[in-house]
């Protein structure tokens, strides 16, 4: 490897928590007038990993990322940056770069002057600026337009360059700022798998911002839920979408059904349409207002009562949609309740709408959650 | 075959409004001056006439006093245009990126306020203002800043604050504009990517604020060598512009072959320096692109 490379090999070792792409935050506050961003946030981002902020517009996830970047400062709390603090420095003093949702290219440079832009501004010699803007417009693969002009390119190229243009100052951290928004899904997805290969040979701590689970699962070491200014989930992917911490999480990644009832002993939950069984209890005392939720793709649907099963409850199917990998049952049940089913598609003839049907789910697919609205619903 | 398509006839018949009111109120007017740049005036009681026609009224025209006070006319506009820069980039930045937007709307309202009053009006305030028997002299004298009236009035410097005065929202109004589409966001990627404000702001902001910071300088700049309301109110024989002589020729000594003979001098001596600025500005502009260039080896295709 050669001395110019953007591909750092220190990153790796040490202490994950404390090393030098480490960013921790600690009660961290930030207000806007009379209304709250950031309600109090601790979370610490380890040297490496990507890490994904995810949560609905104006849950605080961008202005977090805009206090790391040091376009904003907290009102409480503290940031650190590798062990210290960076409250009070500016953008331009903090080795973190970022790739803004707009991209925010240069349109008076070429391609490769807006990549050098990060290493003119540190008096790089001429010729290590050439041949790192040439690494890493080649790591982007976006060589062949160094000498365009930005306004000229696709959305996917001017990402393409506004991500060169970020990892070419051999940031600790970089962060993104819903990068992707602006792409089609299919160009999208495609980013997602390089930006993810990027991430492991670069060994640069990614934090990204999206509002989308999807993104957030495909990409992420680390998956933070916010909402309304707080953390409501720190954990991977998978642990987001098997144990979520609330009703919320739980609604906000995949396609969820939540049932009001109370709840009752041994994890049984009581609601309009009988008695379901849940292998995890939850949190809740016997008899509060609970919602029980069951995924869309856990729901098994049958054409006639199944014998034996438990959780099996009648009803009459809706709109069917065949989406190519799963199907998709609008079903409502005996009291009225609309539920979601997504089955594997099967050689079977579909249950056309208005067919009464039998669907039943299995009790660990269950989870109980306190009910946020106790009166609605139920 | 005919050489106008129909839609070609279409389009100039749709534009009609605005190539009729260029060829009514500039292309004629201006051809009319040069026409009459080529008479002489038969008598006394003649303003002019072309039934001789001859060059001897610009060599009329090009006398020292014409020349000096040309020069005169280009150290003012010059000057003027370069503190309306220097007044209106700050103002501008400031309205555009520092103040919340709310308060936008108000603040372009404000700069436009004179613009509510007569050109002539205003000028004809700052005589008041300017005055040694005056309020603000009476009010500085009364708290010990000077000693003695004020010695403005009738002065170059008289004529140089009442064209900045004058001219400053010509130069604003384009500066707020270009600096505000430019964005926050381009600013903060330079910041992001390691530059401080001093940088950012010469490296970034101004260069996008370029075709602003040009047509500020092309408005206050132009009309501002013609102007000679200002330098009549407010300039004695020091602040005298060439305007005023061309005016006078008009006006006073009803000599319009000479005066149209002063006014095409004028127009193509503000062509020129026009010319020549935007030259090094082009200059300027070229180095910079060599200084940023970066040379990198074309990949095998």
């Amino acid at each position: 490897m050669t001395q110019n490379s953007v591909i750092s090999p220190t990153v790796a070792g040490g202490d994950p928590t404390h090393g030098t792409g480490s960013v921790q935050i600690r009660g961290v506050v930030k207000r806007y007038g009379s209304s709250t961003a950031v309600a109090g946030i601790d979370l610490d981002v380890r040297s490496g990993e990507f890490l994904s902020l995810l949560g609905p517009s104006g849950c605080g996830k961008t202005t977090l990322l805009r206090m790391i970047g040091g376009f904003e400062e907290p009102d409480q709390g503290d940031i650190l940056l590798a062990g210290s603090s960076v409250v009070g420095v500016p953008p331009n003093k903090r080795p973190i770069n970022t790739v803004f949702q707009a991209y925010a290219l240069f349109p008076h440079m070429t391609v490769a002057e807006n990549v050098a832009y990060g290493l003119r501004q540190k008096r790089t010699p001429k010729a290590e600026v050439a041949a790192r803007v040439s690494e890493a417009l080649g790591l982007v693969q976006m060589s062949k337009f160094a000498n365009r002009n930005p306004k000229l390119l696709s959305g996917g190229q001017q990402q393409r360059v506004a991500l060169a243009r970020a990892i070419v100052n051999r940031p600790k951290v970089l962060l993104l700022d819903e990068p992707m928004s602006a792409l089609d899904r299919k160009l999208r997805e495609e980013m997602q798998l390089e930006l993810k290969q990027l991430q492991r040979q670069l060994g640069i701590t990614f934090i990204f911002v999206t509002h989308d689970q999807a993104e957030a699962m495909s990409m992420s070491d680390r998956i933070v839920v916010m909402l309304d200014g707080q953390i409501q989930q720190v954990g991977t992917a998978e642990e987001i979408y098997t144990n979520p911490a609330t009703s919320f999480v739980a609604g906000f990644i995949g396609k969820q059904n939540f049932i009001a009832g109370t709840l009752g002993a041994d994890g049984s939950v009581e609601t309009a349409d009988g008695v379901l069984l849940a292998q995890a209890p939850g949190t809740g005392t016997v008899g509060s207002q609970v919602l029980a939720a069951v995924r869309a793709e856990s729901i098994m649907v049958h054409s006639e009562k199944p014998e034996g099963a438990v959780n099996v409850v009648g009803g009459t199917v809706g709109v069917v949609s065949f989406l190519g990998d799963v199907i998709q049952y609008q079903i409502t049940t005996g009291s009225g309740h609309e539920l979601l089913a997504r089955t594997a598609p099967s050689n079977g003839v579909l249950p056309t709408a208005g067919t009464p049907v039998w669907f039943s789910w299995q009790p660990q697919h269950v989870q109980v959650f306190p009910n946020p609205h106790p009166s609605a619903g139920a | 075959m005919s050489k106008f398509s129909r839609k070609d006839v279409g389009a100039a018949a749709l534009s009609f409004p605005s190539w009729a009111y260029l060829v009514f109120f500039f292309i004629i007017p201006v051809g009319l001056v040069l026409w009459y740049s080529f008479g002489y005036k038969p008598d006394l009681f003649t303003a002019h006439s072309n039934s001789i026609l001859s060059f001897d009224r610009y060599i009329e025209a090009l006398d020292p006093t014409f020349l000096s006070t040309f020069i005169n006319t280009l150290q003012i506009a010059g000057l003027g245009t370069l503190i309306c820069l220097l007044i209106g980039i700050p103002f501008a930045y400031w309205m555009a990126v520092k103040v919340p937007v709310k308060w936008r709307g108000l603040l372009v309202a404000l700069v436009l306020v004179p613009f509510w009053t007569n050109f002539l009006v205003r000028t004809l305030g700052w005589q008041i203002m300017l005055a040694p028997e005056g309020f603000v002299s009476d009010a500085l004298q009364n708290l010990g800043v000077i000693g003695g009236p004020i010695e403005i009035l009738y002065t170059r410097a008289a004529v140089q604050l009442g064209v900045v005065y004058n001219y400053l929202p010509l130069m604003i109004l384009p500066l707020f504009v270009s600096l505000d589409r430019a964005g926050a966001s381009l600013r903060e990627a330079s910041r992001d990517l390691g530059g401080n404000r001093w940088r950012t702001m010469f490296h970034i902001t101004l260069p996008l604020a370029a075709p602003g910071i040009i047509s500020g300088c092309l408005l206050v700049f132009i009309p501002l060598m013609g102007d000679y309301i200002t330098a009549s109110v407010l300039g004695g024989a020091q602040g005298n512009m060439v305007g005023q002589l061309v005016a006078n020729q008009f006006n006073s000594a009803q000599n319009w072959a000479l005066g149209s003979a002063m006014a095409v001098m004028l127009m193509v001596f503000i062509l020129l320096t026009v010319a020549i600025v935007g030259a090094i500005y082009l200059i300027i502009r070229a180095i910079l692109r060599f200084n940023r260039r970066v040379l990198i080896e074309e990949p095998a295709s």
